[in-house]
């Protein structure tokens, strides 16, 4: 008999619970932006552009990080996002490729820099010139980086290391990465002694240091794309891709490493 | 309890419940008394106030389970050979040939023990027990749930090898009449 | 008909698999038997950690053997300063995702089969002369052969498929830590790697379907004559 009352009560219990949540998630969802998916490099730039954006009075809009890949074929296989941000140029042409973009909405929005960083904890100074002697330092261990097969931030630091004359030495020696964060936690957890990321990651962390610098001449032309997509339906969507190049925005960006390019 | 006695073979009855298989637990040292000694022949297996507890695998005892408990792995010449293996070696009192020949197990020697009828069953965990070269015998029930052919069979064939082990016996039954045949004397549990 | 490099990422994945299962079957069976035989005070905290692996999102269990045996964690560390022992980027790491992954569902299938045997039959041998080692090695073990073989298999296939703690762990290192699971979904990230994504696909349902063949054969083999082992 005390089961069976004891089973009732649960049983009601639960039903309570269960509604009270459903309810919850409807007085969340009524009211929200344009969906924005974007490249990990920019988590932190974002979400206080989505700040100043949402405190102008706006729908807060909804972000998603993930590797430029893996947003590429999320769009692809329909997912319902209004606005996209990529680390190149390459996956933007994809989905343009398949009508996935809104006409004339497509624009080179941002820029960045590749640095070579560290864990915080280690010794050693700053590496110079043209990092001969990374693959020295680097000895038997791995240089951790996104993978170059695939994501923006490894291709880029493909390009730096052929560049400098490196990547021959050291493309069986990398760890490659889904995405740049991904590398930087490696060097953050000093799993990986060195790692090659964007200098906006490097501004955003505080347990990597900068190891070198990449010269000018090596450095690979990033550019961040950003367009609205065809399956587009929120009203702020236009907007909001708006604001991205307003000055308020420049001005976020630029203080974590990104700054804005001229428009071609 | 109290009980000592000179007998070569001893029989244990009394009621279910009583305790019968306890006992022989407790003589084979699966378990242990809170308190008292045990003396089988000249050996004290053991004895709470002096601190001695002779473990299972050195008491030798030749002990038939009432479910006979043959080892489902092993074909029937594998389970007799399981105790010749542990303790047999020591010399050769007990005339293997004869125990096959009484017990009438010779065609059973390649099947598996899933395959063997009650009393088949029966008879092979006779032979495994003794097989082991045992300093005494211990047999719960082992008539019991066997038709009365059967039990009649076994019975004589126990009658037949008892005289010829030479090591004391104790055999557990509920009825008087195995009792009466096997036994010199008898320990009542009531 | 397969190429250099698929032969490269099934033989890593086979290594990787086969080494997981085989260092962790002594411990499954020991933990199995444990569980199994024995009442201690600490007996339902031991049964849920053996099977946290088994509830826990994947990747969880892989950050916290990244907390614990990454180079800075506090057993990771020992094992660099003392052995000279990095398991992150090297397929050593990849085996100890697979084996953590696969041990709940080893100490499953061997403690049904440890529950399975009678312990009169223990007894009995005892009786005959056997010590409790002995014993053990000649009952209780051969009996619970099905279960160790199904556990091994079923920790085999688990292991070939893991993905989710070994990628967080040991990281996607070509030739070291790319397993299949890992190179599929690295295929799945290029423009147009449908194509090799889809070979690989097949080779890892043949490799399963090939191993849980052999798995039934061998359960077959060790327990015909016992008809009643259950």
């Amino acid at each position: 008999m005390p089961h069976r009352r004891t089973m009732t009560v649960v049983a009601r219990l639960f039903l309570i619970l269960a509604l009270a949540l459903s309810a919850c998630g409807k007085s969340q969802s009524s009211a929200d932006g344009p969906v924005v998916m974007a490249p990990s490099s920019l988590q932190e730039a974002l979400e206080e552009v989505v700040d100043a954006w949402a405190a102008r009075g706006h729908d807060r809009p909804v972000l998603s990080f993930a590797g430029s890949p893996v947003i590429a074929r999320q769009i692809r296989s329909g997912a319902p996002a209004d606005i996209v941000l990529l680390a190149d140029e390459q996956w933007m042409d994809v989905l343009e490729a398949e009508n996935l973009l809104a006409d004339n909405t497509r624009l080179a929005l941002l820029g960045n820099r590749l640095v070579l960083v560290s864990p915080l904890s280690s010794n050693g100074g700053e590496i110079s010139g043209n990092l001969d002697s990374l693959p020295i330092l680097l000895g038997q261990q791995r240089l951790a980086m996104a993978d170059p097969a695939s994501v923006p931030a490894g291709r880029y630091g493909k390009m730096a290391l052929q560049s400098l004359g490196l990547w021959e030495q050291l493309s069986g020696q990398i760890a490659p990465t889904e995405n740049v964060r991904a590398a930087l936690a490696l060097v953050e957890r000093g799993e990986a002694p060195f790692g090659l990321v964007y200098a906006s990651d490097l501004a955003a962390s505080d347990k990597v240091r900068l190891a070198g610098e990449i010269p000018e001449a090596a450095q690979p032309p990033i550019r961040y794309p950003a367009a609205l997509l065809t399956s587009s339906t929120n009203p702020d969507a236009r907007a909001f891709l708006a604001f991205l190049t307003a000055p308020e925005a420049e001005a976020i960006f630029a203080k974590y490493q990104f700054f804005r390019l001229a428009q071609r | 309890m109290d009980f000592s006695s000179e007998a070569a073979s001893i029989g244990v009855t009394g009621p279910s419940g009583a305790g019968k298989t306890t006992l022989l637990n407790c003589l084979a040292g699966l378990i242990a008394p809170d308190q008292g000694r045990i003396v089988i022949g000249s050996r004290t297996l053991f004895d709470r106030d002096q601190g001695i507890a002779v473990p299972v695998e050195q008491r030798r005892a030749g002990y038939v389970f009432q479910d006979a408990r043959l080892f489902p792995h092993l074909k029937v010449s594998a389970n007799l050979a399981y105790g010749e293996r542990l303790g047999g070696a020591t010399g050769d009192q007990i005339d293997r040939d004869q125990i096959i020949d009484v017990l009438g197990i010779a065609a059973l020697m390649d099947r598996w023990p899933a395959n063997l009828s009650g009393g088949e069953t029966r008879r092979v965990a006779i032979a495994r027990a003794l097989f082991a070269n045992p300093k005494f015998l211990l047999l719960d029930e082992p008539l019991a749930s066997l038709d009365h052919a059967r039990a009649e069979e076994i019975l004589s064939m126990i009658e037949q090898l008892g005289p010829s082990l030479a090591i004391p016996m104790i055999y557990v039954s509920h009825q008087p009449q195995e009792i009466a045949r096997l036994t010199d004397t008898v320990l009542n549990l009531a | 008909m397969i190429s250099a490099l698929e032969w490269s990422i099934i033989l890593l994945s086979l290594k990787v698999s086969l080494v997981a299962v085989a260092v962790t079957l002594p411990a499954a069976y020991a933990l199995a038997w444990v569980l199994a035989r024995r009442r201690f005070s600490g007996h339902s905290l031991l049964d849920a950690l053996v099977h946290l692996p088994l509830v826990v999102p994947p990747v969880v269990t892989g950050w916290l053997l990244l907390i614990l045996l990454g180079r800075t964690g506090p057993v990771g560390a020992l094992l660099d300063r003392w052995f000279g022992i990095t398991l992150v980027f090297h397929w050593t790491g990849a085996a100890l995702a697979a084996a953590v992954m696969a041990l709940p569902l080893m100490v499953r299938a061997m403690r049904l089969s440890i529950d399975a045997v009678d312990r009169r039959l223990v007894a009995a041998a005892q009786t005959l002369g056997a010590s409790r080692w002995h014993a053990f090695r000649t009952i209780t073990l051969p009996l619970t052969l099905p279960g160790i073989l199904a556990g091994a298999v079923l920790g085999f296939t688990r292991s070939l498929g893991e993905f989710g703690a070994t990628i967080t762990f040991a990281a996607n290192i070509p030739g070291e830590t790319r397993t299949l699971p890992l190179a599929i979904y690295t295929g799945l990230q290029v423009p147009g790697g449908e194509a090799a994504v889809t070979r690989l696909a097949i080779i890892s349902i043949l490799l399963s379907l090939a191993a849980l063949m052999v798995s039934e054969w061998l359960i077959r083999r060790n327990t015909n004559g016992r008809a009643h082992l259950v």
